[in-house]
């Protein structure tokens, strides 16, 4: 037999039809392992904060400090960045143009140090988008969304099963 | 979604189909209706119910006459509006004809396609402007291929922008894009092979969304590869160097299927001869189908002729040829329709979040409003993907500017 010839007999059904692509396996899907989703100016905060209260399963929620060493809780606990990240399988950072360009910059390389995948949502309202405030999250975001609102937000957690 | 579709022209046959006046007329099956096509001896053309008002036959065997078409069955006609013109088998003729129409909807020519509106006649919206379709014919070049799926999973691949380095990109020992006559040689493909992690910036536009893929170009700058998606179904690749630029538009057919229309044009030059015979044969975006239909030759009922050697040994990484049954074929593979409750996304899936987001926002918005959707205007229409290298910190909207436009006798933004 060589390695080209096509099945043309598969050893299992294929799933080319409707009934035939019903047959999956129905089992419930796991939650993502933990989603941290960071807010990184005070205006986002507002944003994360009215999302976090939704039906979600391991995601946490923090605004970053300044320096972006430590992430604060949506009930004021301050905890090191590092140690909230770090079993952290995504992290979501949400800013507006008036980003803390230091807390993005501390907490995207820590995720990129350790390879933890990372989302940016710019909310814009009505105001225009501002080259610095992209600057300071663009590189730390591997897929970025300009501009987003709040209904964005939650839609990706939602969708990733936060 | 029906309802969304019913606010746009669609492409709908090549002209091709309906070759000249007086032809066979052509079935079309388009939103889940069944049509016929029809060119009378006048040339006009028509888009009707398929079948004939009286006994329900299908007028594929009716016969083109002068003024439309007749029925084979008890002879019946019909002109190019579906308006039965003469009963014979009926005395009173006229009076009776009058309360026979079979449903019908405006077909018409733009570039080297018949385009259907199935529609609200009062807000029939203005004739399609796509460039590919209104630049000069030996510019264009458009091809079609069924897609055994629902469009929108057709349509979710174009915006998939993360699926490009693996599945299109070869495999270890491939030469990837570089292999592919109408890629090859452009100064982008080096950026791609440089930097196979790109990151991607996803940007709201009047007409849906800019989908801009991001990689390291030389100090300080970025290679951006921008993918425009109209709402509802169409999307363009970004250019490579001077190459035709391409696209797809995504037609519903039914819930299962689609047809996937592929069209390459160069927006200041005819096509060169090599690059419409590599058109025709299956390059690029386009697919060889299976000589008088446009079902792919490799297709889901030979596993898409898939080469596990090639696929071991890296020359191709999914062991599939052509960009395009690369994608029907794992497309296809998820079911007519994919459950998707059954996906497990993850955060950089944003872009096909977003876009299901806004899809579903103007589906609600005209259902529940009355809103009318973006996409249907020529302002959204006029549109081009770009390939550019601009500075790191720069918005790519604004280093862009008008290469988003399409101006004609302005080449394409591209690298
Ligand atoms: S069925 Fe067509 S004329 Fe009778
Ligand atoms: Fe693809």
């Amino acid at each position: 037999m060589t390695m080209t010839t096509p099945n043309s007999v598969s050893a299992c059904a294929r799933a080319v039809t409707k009934e035939e692509a019903a047959y999956r396996i129905d089992y419930p899907l796991a939650y993502a392992r933990s989603t941290r989703v960071v807010a990184l100016d005070e205006t986002a905060e507002k944003t994360v904060r009215s999302v976090a209260g939704g039906p979600w399963g391991q995601a946490q929620f923090y605004t970053a400090s300044d320096s972006g060493e430590e992430l604060i809780t949506l009930d004021g606990q301050r905890r090191p960045m590092v140690m909230e990240i770090e079993h952290s399988d995504s992290v979501i950072m949400v800013a507006t143009n008036s980003i803390v360009s230091t807390a993005a910059a501390s907490v995207g390389a820590a995720c990129r140090e350790r390879s933890i995948m990372t989302a940016g949502l710019l909310l814009l309202d009505a105001g225009a988008l501002d080259g610095d405030a992209l600057s300071a999250l663009r590189p730390y975001a591997r897929i970025l969304l300009v501009p987003a609102d709040e209904e964005d937000l939650f839609e990706l957690l939602k969708a990733i099963r936060a | 979604m029906g309802e969304l579709f019913r606010r746009y022209w669609q492409p709908i046959l090549h002209t091709d189909e309906l070759p000249e006046d007086g032809c066979p007329p052509v079935r079309v099956k388009l939103l889940s209706e069944r049509l016929i096509a029809v060119r009378t001896p006048e040339g006009e053309y028509g888009l009707m119910d398929e079948f004939c008002a009286h006994r329900g036959v299908s007028m594929f065997f009716g016969r083109v006459e002068n003024g439309g078409i007749r029925c084979p069955y008890h002879g019946w006609k019909y002109n190019a509006n579906g308006q039965a013109i003469e009963v014979p088998s009926e005395l009173n003729n006229s009076e009776f004809c009058k309360n026979v129409k079979l449903r019908s909807y405006p077909l018409a020519k733009v570039g080297d396609l018949l385009w259907a509106y199935l529609g609200d006649p009062q807000k029939q919206p203005p004739l399609p402007t796509w460039e590919f379709a209104t630049v000069p014919s030996g510019q264009t070049f458009t091809s079609k291929r069924l897609q055994e799926s629902n469009w929108l999973q057709a349509l979710e691949g174009g915006i998939d922008s993360s699926h490009v380095t693996w599945l299109h990109g070869g495999g270890p020992t491939g030469a990837g894009l570089e292999a592919d006559p109408l890629f090859a040689g452009a100064k982008g493909n080096q950026y791609n092979k440089g930097d196979v992690k790109p990151f991607f910036e996803v940007v709201e536009n009047e007409g849906g969304l800019l989908i801009g893929a991001r990689r390291n170009a030389e100090e300080n700058h970025y290679y951006w590869r921008i993918t425009p998606w109209v709402i509802p179904n169409f999307t363009m690749v970004p250019p490579r160097g001077d190459h035709p630029v391409h696209g797809h538009f995504w037609v519903p057919i039914d819930d299962e299927n689609c047809w996937a229309w592929s069209f390459d044009y160069h927006p200041t030059r005819d096509l060169t001869e090599a690059e419409v015979s590599a058109m025709k044969a299956g390059a690029g975006v386009h697919s060889k189908n299976i000589p008088g239909t446009y079902r792919p030759e490799a297709n889901k009922d030979n596993d898409y002729l898939i080469n596990r050697h090639k696929q071991k040994t890296g020359e191709l990484f999914s062991g599939v040829e052509g960009i395009a049954i690369q994608d029907s074929s794992l497309q296809e593979s998820m079911g007519p329709t994919v459950d998707r409750t059954k996906e497990r996304l993850v955060a950089t899936d944003a872009g096909i979040i977003k876009a299901r987001q806004k899809l579903r926002r103007v589906v609600e918005a005209l259902r529940d409003h009355g809103t009318e959707p973006m996409g249907n205007v020529p302002e959204h229409q006029n549109i081009r993907s770009v390939a550019i290298v601009l500075p790191a910190d720069q918005p790519f909207v604004e280093g862009i500017g008008d290469g988003f436009k399409a101006r004609e006798g302005v080449p394409q933004t591209t690298v």
